[in-house]
């Protein structure tokens, strides 16, 4: 058993370097579809974690005027729970914004650093059930005397939801596509590597070698190719998204961006398997038949 | 060890290989396949191998009948079969002990016991002081003993060879006749296709005429036109 496995192995080498270029030429197309395919997964994923924040504050904030007394408040809090579609009021003080803007800004305490005093209003949140309350509440929030401004969502939030839902619908088809296109070019070169073997393979069948294990060498060889590639693509993909993470992270800093290496993982995992797989089930789709008549 | 009985093989294209073909071949023996190109030597050989189904007729080597015969179980009918063509089909990335110890690496056969095998039928061969070398760098009648040398390593029943001496010189085909008497002594069935008349005449073997794939004649210590 295992001198037949280094056999395979052997062979499937030989094949690989026998057609060198060829080989190359693959796995850059296979490490080119798969950092597309990488690419579509880590845009579906911050999809999906800006969608959990934006669909998770369904959110109108009305910032409060400075002089309102502590029992205006009280009953301000109680009549905006009382409005239709409200699920949760939530009074937020000055100092508690202060606090949460200071948590935000941790790694960017030189923006604070410039302000004496807090500058921020104390505030409700109001967390409504669904977007179409967000505009009548926030109109009778506004005949209150004591309130500022209220800010919400409302019709971008459900627009982006319908865009990002778009994108991630896109993106999954994109990738059902490219990883047929790469299941193809695999389907093909193997082709052409079986093709190029044929007196090895002729060799084999007429001295009796079984068909698996003349498929063995080629199904390894897609197997190599498909998991240099992934692992290549990636490192590649991993590498620039935390580059440019760092850069995004920077400019704009309340963006929620995945950055959880747990989840990261998952995506490499997700993409070393799918190129194996491709590489494994591209060469046996190429293999379905050895024939032992005509030689 | 090879019967036919009323086998015929008829191309899609409805050129007829074989027209009732009836053959026995008992273990042992040393035959010759002769007639003009064309004239179905090939096929018949590939029946034996099962390269190939009769359209009609039943094939039986060494007691199975090959139509019978599942195609899973078909590598382990080729494990006694040796062959042998005119074209060698050599594999030129690897060296002449490489080329034949492959046939014996396919089936699974211990290293130690490979080189031992090789090693013997290199010498058999007088190969052995070339068994680095690329096949490229033989002469074509070191070459055929290189393909002869692959096909019998395993000690196969049966040995088909297929114009063997087709493109060499009358003593280097000798050589190779010689050879071929020596693997047949061993044991192992011999059958040579062949049109060299000079060889067939020489070698005072079975000869069995095929024409149109018919089968014209079969003597004993035939010759290659009666």
């Amino acid at each position: 058993m295992l001198r037949n496995i280094l056999f395979y192995i052997k062979e499937a080498f030989l094949s690989t370097k026998k057609n060198g270029i060829m080989s190359l030429a693959t796995m850059i197309s296979l490490t080119a579809a798969l950092i597309i395919v990488g690419m579509f997964l880590l845009i579906s994923f911050n999809i999906n974690l800006f969608m959990d924040n934006i669909e998770s504050e369904l959110l109108a904030i009305a910032y409060l005027k400075d002089n309102l007394s502590e029992e205006e408040i009280k009953q301000l809090v109680q009549d905006t729970t009382e409005l239709e579609g409200v699920k949760e009021v939530k009074y937020i003080s000055k100092e508690d914004a202060f606090q949460k803007l200071k948590e935000d800004l941790t790694e960017h305490e030189e923006i604070l650093a410039g302000i004496p005093e807090n500058p921020l209003p104390s505030s409700i949140e109001i967390l409504v059930t669904e977007t179409t309350y967000l505009q009548e509440i926030a109109f009778q929030l506004n005949q209150y005397g004591g309130i500022e401004e209220v800010n919400y969502g409302g019709q971008l939030t459900e627009k982006l939801i319908a865009l990002f839902d778009f994108i991630r619908k896109t993106g999954l088809a994109m990738i059902f596509i490219l990883v047929f296109i790469a299941t193809l070019i695999m389907f093909s070169v193997i082709k052409i590597s079986v093709h190029s073997r044929q007196q090895e393979i002729e060799i084999m069948s007429l001295v009796g070698a079984t068909s698996w294990f003349i498929r063995w060498p080629f199904i390894i060889e897609g197997f190599l190719k498909g998991f240099l590639s992934s692992i290549l693509s990636a490192f590649i993909l991993i590498r620039t998204y935390f580059y440019y993470l760092d850069k995004i992270k920077i400019i704009l800093p309340f963006i929620p961006i995945l950055s959880d290496h747990v989840v990261l993982f998952k995506i490499t995992l997700i993409i070393v398997l799918l190129g194996t797989l491709i590489g494994i089930f591209g060469s046996m789709f190429s293999l379905r038949k050895i024939s032992y008549e005509e030689i | 060890m090879i019967r036919m009985f009323h086998v015929f093989k008829i191309f899609p294209n409805k050129i007829h290989a074989l027209w009732d073909v009836n053959i026995h071949i008992k273990k042992g023996e040393f035959v010759f396949l002769v007639g003009p190109t064309g004239a179905g030597k090939t096929t018949f050989l590939k029946l034996v191998y099962r390269g190939t189904l009769p359209s009609k007729g039943q094939v039986i080597v060494d007691g199975v009948n090959l139509s019978r015969l599942k195609p899973t179980l078909i590598p382990y009918l080729r494990r006694e079969i040796g062959v042998v063509f005119q074209d060698f089909k050599l594999l030129y990335d690897r060296n002449v002990f490489e080329n034949v110890a492959f046939s014996l690496r396919v089936v699974g056969t211990k290293n130690s016991t490979i080189k031992q095998e090789v090693n013997d039928i290199l010498n058999l061969m007088g190969l052995s002081n070339k068994k680095n070398a690329n096949p490229h760098l033989l002469s074509g009648g070191e070459q055929q003993k290189l393909c002869i040398a692959r096909a019998v390593v395993s000690h196969p029943l049966i040995l088909l060879t297929d114009e063997p001496t087709g493109n060499l010189d009358p003593e280097t085909s000798w050589e190779i006749m010689k050879l071929l008497f020596k693997i047949n002594i061993r044991g192992t069935t011999v059958i040579v296709a062949s049109h060299d008349k000079l060889m067939v005449d020489r070698a005072q073997k079975r000869v069995i005429r095929i024409e149109q794939g018919e089968i014209m004649s079969d003597t004993q210590k035939g010759f290659y036109k009666k």
